[in-house]
């Protein structure tokens, strides 16, 4: 039964991501401009935008070009960057390596924090440590995020000289300096998904707290920590997880502001100037990874509602 | 009166080397910055430096920034626009990134010096023939590449080949178009054969993509420049270790990183936090930031880095002059210098030339006044009464501009609407294709290429489709004029016609402002582009 | 006009959850009672609705006058006014900047908002009425653009079509309808097995019938509160366009945009950059409280409703 729906899942997934491909091929291709162009920019001639189009393969009709790289696609290869020459396997290789070294650490950090705080503030509803954090975490979520960090900057780093401003990184340093180096990005990071995250796991957990089991509990005296620790948390387990799927969804692929202002070498920034150069397979590729750990995020959110929750382990 | 400051001091006693550490950077900064003595004082008032002592400070102080370089250590440089389109291959060459690069790894025949003289790099010498349409080059020998094999005629030739013919695509090809061969005459000479005589061809062999790169590669990163790469990784950074092997006396620093940062608040943060040794692009915005840190000093380099709006003259509503006068005259050049470029900037005469050119710049055009009286006039004739305007931010304080003129324009109740669209596509769907769009040129080496490569009648970048037949002949007359006072003559000619009567609106200049940190020295100062002409690698150390 | 949806918008609550106690297995009666917060922070959005509609009239200056003596100044007089929260980063007064700012941000944010419930309700509804392939197709598309980063999706847009306030509104309204998509069809799926709409169905009523009379009476109160939450998504994406140079057309501005230009103003204690953040979190807080407010008092479903 729940083998069946995993595999639903993997199957609407695939289709999922053969939709993406369309949609960004689509939309890349009503830009103003093509890789050419851009290439060329202020020093672009009809002669040689016609030899660089050559040259590129630009010259053949779009759908051609899709389903030759759908083709390519499925055989593993990612294709060569239209702008730049290089494979783009190579370009995506270190910069997906450094996304998730700053995913899995920003959620390494976040996701207790965020829980504990939530659960502390669900456990004093209504006194003064309860309002501090909602407050708290609805203003970090309500200003921008280059607010916040460049506020960062110029408080760590510009006055204080405690933190370097930008994630610049070697390749040779020790782990300590990489964490030094890392610190700033990470520390906005930290501050703007765990305010969500407090927010959600505090809403799951009054929520469920609403519900009749527990008022019953309540009735009988069991002391309120107890009840959620043992009986609300395990029931409001498959929003939390998957208020903290969509979060690291978004820390592949929507960490752009972060990653410009930190000049963190990363996967959104590289496809955001994908798109700015019209670098179409290179947008693909990117378009690609993003969907498919947004499509493995949701489905492994699910698996693990269903297996935290009674009701939806054994379906009526 | 030069000693009612101080009356105690003597003129002269006061010493750079007396001076307290931070005094010292004060004055360091001062003679980079080019400041006169009045500054000086201004600057040193705690101190109570008179005029006097104020000179000799200078003159010291220039003295010791200007002792021996030392050797060692290493810079970090951020640029502000990279990408997964860096490249190494010089045709290809588009961005302050690509071009620091390139100085680092290759050479070029031609150098230019601080004042544009072009300068032998790769070739010893260049001589013209008679009429200038054959030019013979002595090629350097002893030199080699990064991977030991020698440099020699067939690279050279090789190299400049690929700005020529059907599918070259050089970002250079039509500047070089009056090239029609190069011969190679033996291992270490070639002659260009040129189909029109032109003098200015060492200049044009300084320019950035025409570094030479090794026969049958394409910017593979062996170069014979005073770095080697150690590593390059598009859209995130390169490496580069001093060349030991190098031709010349060699860099002064031991390695260069080389990347950018995109955001101009991070990038501006990233240098006065230590981060960073030297950035590009300082915004106005930010310039009292830098000028205030103790440890940077903000570099602003006058050039004729035009801030212009392009009215398309073959169309409506350019192809009217008066709606083209009235564009002219709501701009608050002034206003634009001093209030938007903070003063870093000079006034623009409608004209691409600045004074930056030298001699070349006619000074004696009078200037277009911002005059709303007389735009107002010129709008009403031209029976327009709104028009829409592309902005990108081409270069920084060009959308600002944009906005000044919209607001004095709605004084007199014409209705310039503002489209705002990125800077990416920009160059390829809306400058010349948009009837009033905003462009931004590097100054070019010479007053002739600058108003050939726009205003040329058919030029492959025409950018306000103005073709005057008298512009023509100038333009290629005066390339054989030798006669100062005639040359001027016709470069006053020009620069009226097109003050006069092309579809170009240039308020202003902007300086080029970048920020370096106090303890880098020997800064080049060519005008061509961010950070002296891009020419800093080989020369600058650190104190 | 926006001050009018508001209302309605709240009416509507209101009257949905009268219907909604009727139902059989609906929570005890209780009316909305706002706490002291809620109160508060009623009167904050009811203040930046009514500077939305009279702000550029009461602005003391134009939004794009350039009168101030120099840009990053703190408060000052001149002769030509008063600039009482200082003057921005090209002599502008930052307070009539707010003022005029005030009906892009609230106003895009509010339209997109409406948009991506109209089209999110309508499809999502749709999606779990008809089902089958009807709802494969719209919901693949729907997981498609979910799945893509919104920035990217925004840029794109913005730069094949140009940034027009209609084109911001349509492409953050395209982009939000997603997430309420997905709630409205869980939400339809859901309702659509209750017995009443069996009853119905036997009755052999029209699928319109359904839809209107009996999926979103019962639809309603959840959606209202995931209202408050996706509006402040929509403000934070069109300051996030700014960072990328996107946004409204010059010289009009919207709060981010403020914030992003004036950013470098904070070195030199200008507080040109401070005021619009202000501005953005008070708006946002106090949406944000309310909808808590209004949850908290009404069984507290929101968690659900975000995922």
């Amino acid at each position: 039964m729940m083998m069946q729906m995993v595999l639903r899942r993997i199957g609407i997934g695939f289709a999922t991501l053969i939709v993406v491909s369309i949609i960004v091929f689509l939309a890349t291709s009503i830009l103003p401009g093509d890789v050419a162009q851009i290439i060329l920019g202020q020093s672009a001639t009809p002669e040689t935008l016609a030899a660089l189009r050559a040259e590129l393969g630009m010259d053949q009709p779009g759908y051609v070009r899709y389903f030759s790289w759908l083709g390519d696609m499925m055989s593993g290869d990612l294709g060569i960057s239209k702008a730049g020459g290089a494979t783009i396997a190579s370009l995506i290789g270190g910069r997906l390596g450094n996304t998730m070294m700053m995913a899995g650490w920003v959620a390494l950090i976040s996701i207790p924090i965020s829980i504990a705080l939530g659960l502390w503030a669900a456990m004093h509803p209504g006194t003064w440590l309860d309002r501090i954090v909602t407050f708290g975490t609805l203003s970090l979520i309500s200003v921008p995020e280059f607010f916040i960090a460049t506020i960062l900057v110029l408080i760590l780093a510009v006055q204080l000289h405690w933190l370097p401003s930008t994630a610049y990184m070697t390749g040779e340093e020790s782990f300590l300096e990489l964490m030094r180096a890392l610190a700033m990005p990470l520390i906005t990071l930290v501050i703007v998904v765990s305010a969500q995250m407090i927010r959600m796991t505090r809403a799951g957990i009054l929520n469920v707290m609403n519900s009749p089991y527990i008022e019953m509990a309540i009735l009988k005296g069991v002391p309120r920590g107890r009840i959620i620790l043992r009986h609300a948390f395990f029931n409001a387990i498959g929003p939390i997880i998957n208020v903290i799927a969509l979060n690291l969804a978004y820390l592949v692929s929507g960490v752009v502001i972060v990653e410009t202002i930190f000049a963190y070498p990363g996967l959104a920034k590289l496809m955001i100037d994908g798109v700015q150069t019209r670098d179409l397979p290179l947008v693909q590729a990117c378009a690609m990874i993003f969907c498919g750990t947004y499509v493995i995020l949701i489905l492994l959110a699910d698996v693990g509602s269903i297996v935290s929750n009674p009701r939806l382990r054994n379906p009526k | 009166m030069k000693d009612k400051f101080s009356p105690k001091s003597t003129p002269g006693e006061v010493k750079y080397s007396d001076l307290s550490a931070y005094d010292k950077a004060l004055v360091e900064k001062a003679v980079r910055n080019g400041y006169s003595r009045r500054d000086v004082m201004k600057l040193m008032a705690v101190t109570g430096v008179s005029l006097a002592a104020a000179q000799n400070l200078l003159s010291t102080g220039s003295e010791a920034i200007a002792q021996t370089p030392k050797k060692g250590g290493s810079v970090r440089m951020a640029s502000n626009l990279h990408g997964p389109d860096d490249q190494l291959d010089p045709p290809l060459f588009t961005s302050t990134i690509d071009y620091t690069r390139g100085r680092a790894t290759y050479n070029s025949l031609v150098q230019h010096a601080n004042d544009l003289t072009p300068q032998p790099e790769l070739a010893e010498t260049i001589e013209p023939n008679a009429d200038a349409t054959e030019w013979t080059l002595k090629l350097r020998k002893g030199v080699e590449w990064h991977d030991g094999t020698p440099f020699t005629a067939d690279d050279v030739i090789y190299s400049m080949n690929r700005h020529m013919g059907e599918d070259s695509t050089s970002v250079i090809k039509s500047v070089l178009e009056s090239i029609q061969e190069w011969k190679k005459v033996d291992s270490h000479e070639v002659k260009a054969v040129l189909n029109t005589p032109n003098a200015d061809l060492p200049t044009l062999l300084g320019l950035f993509q025409t570094k030479i790169v090794k026969n049958g590669t394409t910017g593979d990163g062996i170069g014979t420049g005073p770095f080697t790469m150690e590593s390059f990784e598009p859209g995130v950074k390169s490496v580069h270790k001093r060349n030991e092997n190098y031709w010349r006396e060699g860099a002064n620093l031991d390695a260069i990183e080389i990347t950018a940062i995109t955001d101009e608040v991070a990038r501006v943060n990233a240098l006065i936090a230590g981060d960073m040794q030297m950035v590009t692009q300082i915004d106005p915005k930010a310039f009292r930031q830098v000028e205030s840190a103790e440890n940077v000093t903000l570099l602003s380099t006058p050039a004729a880095l035009q801030m212009g709006i392009c009215v398309l003259k073959n169309t409506e509503p350019g192809s009217n002059d008066d709606f083209v006068k009235g564009m002219q005259y709501i701009q608050d050049r002034e206003r634009i210098v001093k209030k938007i470029l903070k003063g870093k900037g000079s006034v623009g005469n409608d004209t691409p030339i600045s004074s930056a050119h030298g001699p070349d710049f006619c000074s004696e055009l009078p200037q277009r006044e911002f005059d709303l009286d007389k735009a107002k006039f010129h709008f009403e004739k031209s029976g327009v009464k709104s028009a829409e305007l592309f902005v990108a931010p081409v270069t920084s304080g060009v959308p600002d501009m944009c906005l000044l003129a919209q607001a004095n324009a709605a004084k007199i109740g014409f209705d310039l609407q503002l489209k705002k669209v990125p800077t990416d596509g920009y160059w390829g769907a809306v400058w010349m294709n948009e009837p009033l769009n905003v462009v931004t040129w590097n100054m070019r080496p010479t007053a002739q290429s600058q108003m050939a490569i726009q205003f040329g009648p058919g030029a492959a970048w025409n950018d306000t489709y103005w073709n005057n037949e008298r512009m023509g002949e100038l333009l290629s007359s005066v390339l054989g004029e030798l006669d100062p006072a005639k040359r001027h003559a016709m470069m006053c000619e020009m620069q009226t016609l097109i003050h006069e009567g092309s579809g170009m609106v240039i308020p202003a200049f902007s300086n080029i402002n970048d920020g370096i940190a106090n303890n880098v020295m020997g800064m080049p100062t060519v005008p061509l582009g961010q950070l002296g002409g891009n020419e800093w690698p080989e020369f600058i150390w650190l104190a | 006009m926006t001050e009018e949806i508001i209302k309605t918008k709240e009416e509507e609550v209101i009257a949905k959850l009268d219907t909604f106690d009727e139902l059989p297995d609906a929570p005890p009666k209780r009316r909305i009672k706002l706490s002291w917060v809620g109160k508060l922070s009623v009167a904050v959005v009811a203040f930046w609705l009514l500077i939305v509609v009279i702000g550029p009239y009461i602005a003391p200056f134009h939004e794009m006058d350039m009168d101030g003596d120099d840009s990053f100044l703190n408060a000052h007089s001149n002769e030509y006014g008063t600039f009482f929260l200082g003057t921005d980063y090209l002599g502008r007064d930052t307070l009539s900047r707010i003022m005029f700012g005030a009906r892009n941000t609230i106003g895009i944010s509010l339209l997109a908002t409406l948009f991506a419930y109209l089209m999110g309700i309508t499809l999502g509804i749709l999606a779990a009425v008809k089902g089958g392939w009807i709802d494969m197709g719209i919901s693949r598309i729907n997981d498609a653009i979910l799945a893509l980063p919104t920035i990217m999706l925004g840029l794109i847009v913005i730069a094949a079509l140009g940034s027009s306030i209609p084109i911001l509104i349509g492409t953050a309204a395209v982009i939000y309808a997603t997430s309420v998509f997905r709630i409205a069809r869980a939400l339809g799926q859901d309702i659509m097995v209750q017995d009443f709409v069996e009853a119905a169905k036997a009755r052999g009523e029209g699928v319109w019938w359904i839809i209107k009379s009996e999926v979103l009476p019962n639809a309603a109160m959840p959606l209202a509160t995931d209202f408050g939450l996706r509006l402040v998504f929509v403000v934070l994406f069109i300051s996030s366009l700014s960072f990328l140079g996107l946004g409204v057309q010059p010289p009009a501005s919207d709060w981010g945009s403020m914030v992003r230009e004036n950013l470098q103003g904070l070195t030199y204690g200008s507080y040109a950059a401070i005021w619009p953040a202000l501005a953005i979190a008070t708006f946002t807080i106090a949406i944000n409280l309310i909808v808590d407010d209004i949850s908290a008092k009404s069984g507290g479903m929101l968690a659900k409703k975000m995922v």
